[in-house]
């Protein structure tokens, strides 16, 4: 087995369009979690991570005309993709690279279904957002949007560990030589409809979300995209290009307990790091930060919490959540988080989780709670987990 | 490391969870037919049947009928394709939402409505703690989800999958897309879909498991060679793409028996696998199957589904054939068999099934 590196990281989240805003926001320790602006939902109440941006200001950013059909979350993936290509080298692409698209999402284009969707069943006339009702769609715009630049594409949608997944394909892909590069993360936006079904299930704090912490009452939703650039290490030297990171590892396990609600021993977090720890050839010790999938849900971090403990017992590694940021990012989670990873990687800093005060009586160990600068990490794990107990982890290790 | 398909079961418009059609195939009569049930008393108790939508009850019905065919009840692996997913309650709430002005919602309908719902739903049938991954990339929901379980395979991290891609179709989203002129209008006959000038297909749904496993065995349907996946190729890289696939299986253009393309009927869908016979297949037979299953975005599971049939037959029907007159071509039992799809000429994929 050859070493898969990551070569090219891109970002946009509650916290910044780009990989400079967000790392500087996390150094500081300033959430992106605020009121609704952009998002036309009655709900006002609820916090959410908005990307600062209108769709409007996106177009403008990303040269996208005006009248075009685009959906937010495309426009949002658009502006990482953007990024991650820039920072790969990868934007005036040599030709006879091939480069691959593994995209996550699980919003799709229903942002503009819900507000179109008595058009596109009582006018005549066809409306261009029925095309992009579908997760698939979304991804062949933001491809659409790169003329010439993939080989081939595809879409994962395994609900909030969707992003996570497609890092795994892309690493498989690349193992089988089936690619020179692949470009893999996800990307989703706000919607009313998930809005209302997170909020039907009870599980939306009104106060900025606390993980990890005993009174924890729900989690923020979140919008974002982040793509990440893998390739084999020998790609990456004939390109000419230096690996910011090793990919070293990744479980992809099913809790298989219930549709919605995690099992209360954490089995399918439990399995997915072990799983990962084992590829990479790791121990738990040597791993120096966790960031955990921490919806703050109760059931979320309890389970997950009990799964660290049951892979790290008394030696737990420091922890934090960084949805207290950017918000739960659902499709795109796994990959805002794995970028949010490698930059403490690559910056030896542990980000914070934010808003906790109280451990919680069932766990050992309290997460992070103010920014750490200046430890030297070597391995962390990032956790994304999502409904129907589609567990993933991955870890990413500094280049030795 | 081989892979080999050990079984799959359908449910469609043609008789379910059996190769009748091979034989003596329903014939579609109307635009949006409708699959036929099994009795899925078999695999629910009524309180179960009540709580679960109809594209769950299939994907179970076809994922059990499959592993108790093949006795292999407990995959490393579950992979499915889904073009939109659990449609009937992602309308639901949709509705609801915006009727009640987001209000008062109940959460099941929400629950039920993420695309990885099927696979999730089967792991949680079989208690399998296994790989679990759902696709949804349009018309290569299903190609997307094969590609995932050969890579494993090959990586020798899994040595079964069950893999599947399912599909339905509601009033409203088929109202839908027959605004972007994904249906014929003037639907008068499948025989109407060959050669067809105008545009717009059929609509069939779909529920299709299929059982693989890297451990030869006589029960064993065919042999899964490769899949390859690309996205908006000119005519110079599909031949490329051809050549390598035939290259690295050690076969030549003549040994390859047949190519079951996804001909539909839809004029702009069609002329792609016309381009593709002028430039890369010329004199090798092509086969059709959605005159038979319908378009969906599962629709291309149906492609390597004929064709893996054809195999573990060793014959192919008249029926099959695009072009009648190449039915007096195959002379021998077929032994390679291509399996191309597209989906608007932008994602495209290649499989190569052998006996």
């Amino acid at each position: 087995m050859t070493d898969i590196v990551v070569t090219g990281l891109g970002i946009t989240s509650a916290l910044g369009v780009g990989a400079d805003d967000n790392c500087t926001r996390l150094l500081d320790g300033r959430s992106g979690i605020g009121p609704m602006h952009i998002l036309r939902s009655k709900h006002t109440h609820l916090p959410v991570g908005e990307v600062d941006c209108t769709n409007a200001e996106l177009r403008e950013m990303l040269f996208v005309e005006p009248d075009a059909a685009i959906t937010r979350a495309s426009l949002i993936g658009a502006a990482a993709m953007r990024e991650a290509l820039f920072s790969a080298g990868l934007l005036y692409k040599d030709r006879s690279l091939r480069v691959a698209l593994v995209s996550g999402t699980t919003v799709g284009g229903m942002e503009c279904s819900e507000q179109f969707y008595h058009d596109f069943l009582f006018t005549k006339e066809k409306n261009d957002y029925i095309e992009l009702h579908d997760c698939g769609s979304s991804t062949d715009m933001i491809a659409l949007a790169f003329p010439g630049q993939f080989d081939m594409v595809t879409t994962i949608s395994t609900a909030c560990s969707s992003a996570a997944n497609a890092l795994i394909l892309g690493y498989n892909m690349l193992q089988m030589n089936r690619a020179d590069v692949v470009v893999v993360g996800g990307s989703d936006c706000l919607s009313k409809f998930h809005l209302n079904g997170f909020k039907s299930l009870m599980i939306l704090d009104d106060q900025p979300c606390r993980p990890f912490d005993k009174n924890r009452n729900g989690l923020n939703l979140g919008e974002g995209a982040a793509y990440l650039v893998l390739e084999r290490e020998e790609t990456a030297r004939n390109r000419g290009i230096s690996p910011l990171c090793v990919f070293s590892g990744y479980g992809n396990r099913c809790d298989a307990f219930h549709q919605t609600a995690t099992s209360p021993d954490g089995e399918g977090a439990y399995l997915a790091m072990t799983e990962a720890l084992r590829m990479a050839g790791l121990q738990p010790s040597d791993i120096d930060y966790v960031n955990a999938h921490g919806t703050g849900t109760i059931n979320n971090d309890e389970s997950e919490g009990k799964a660290l403990m049951r892979v790290f017992g008394d030696k737990m590694p420091m922890v934090s959540s960084t949805k207290s940021y950017t918000g739960h990012t659902t499709g795109a989670s796994g990959a805002v988080e794995a970028v949010i990873s490698i930059l403490a990687l690559l910056h030896d800093f542990v980000p914070a989780n934010l808003n906790f005060s109280e451990k919680m009586d069932s766990l050992t160990f309290k997460p992070v709670s103010k920014v750490k600068i200046g430890v030297e990490l070597r391995h962390v794990l990032s956790n994304s987990f999502g409904f129907g107990g589609n567990d993933s982890s991955c870890i990413f290790s500094k280049i030795s | 490391m081989s892979i080999f398909i050990q079984g799959i079961s359908q449910i469609s418009i043609q008789q379910p969870l059996s190769e009748e059609w091979f034989d003596a195939p329903v014939i579609p009569h109307t635009i949006m037919s409708p699959s036929i049930d099994p009795d899925f008393g078999k695999y629910f108790s009524p309180m179960e049947s009540r709580r679960m939508g109809v594209l769950i009850k299939r994907a179970i019905a076809t994922s059990m009928d499959v592993m108790q065919k093949t006795g292999l009840n407990m995959p490393d692996a579950i992979i499915a394709g889904t073009g939109i997913g659990c449609i009937e309650p992602t309308e639901k709430f949709l509705t609801e939402m915006i009727e009640n002005d987001e209000e008062c919602l109940p959460p099941a309908a929400f629950s039920q409505s993420t695309h990885n719902t099927i696979a999730a739903q089967m792991a949680l049938k079989l208690n399998c703690h296994g790989y679990n991954c759902t696709y949804a990339h349009r018309g290569t929901s299903f190609d997307s989800a094969l590609f995932d379980a050969f890579l494993q395979f090959k990586l020798k991290k899994i040595e079964s999958a069950l893999v599947g891609s399912y599909d339905t179709m509601t009033e409203n989203y088929f109202l839908m897309l027959s605004k972007l002129d994904y249906w014929k209008s003037d639907f008068c006959g499948i025989q109407q879909l060959r050669h067809s000038k105008s545009s717009g297909s059929i609509s069939g749904s779909c529920s299709l498991s299929m059982m693989l496993s890297s451990l030869p065995s006589p029960q064993a349907w065919c042999e899964l060679k490769d899949v390859e996946m690309f996205y908006r190729p000119t005519i110079l890289q599909i031949k490329h793409n051809l050549n390598s696939i035939l290259l690295r299986n050690e076969l030549m253009l003549s040994d390859v028996d047949a190519v079951v393309m996804g001909w539909s009927g839809d004029r702009d869908n069609d002329d792609v696998y016309y381009e593709l016979k002028e430039h890369c297949f010329k004199d090798v037979p092509l086969l059709w199957y959605k005159q038979l299953f319908g378009e969906s975005f599962s629709a291309s599971a149906f492609g390597t589904y004929v064709a893996s049939v054809c195999l573990r037959e060793g014959r192919i029907p008249k029926h099959l054939f695009f072009f009648p007159e190449d039915f007096e071509k195959v002379k021998n039992k077929p032994r390679n068999i291509l399996v191309y799809n597209h989906f608007h000429d932008r994602d495209h994929s290649l499989i190569l099934l052998s006996k």
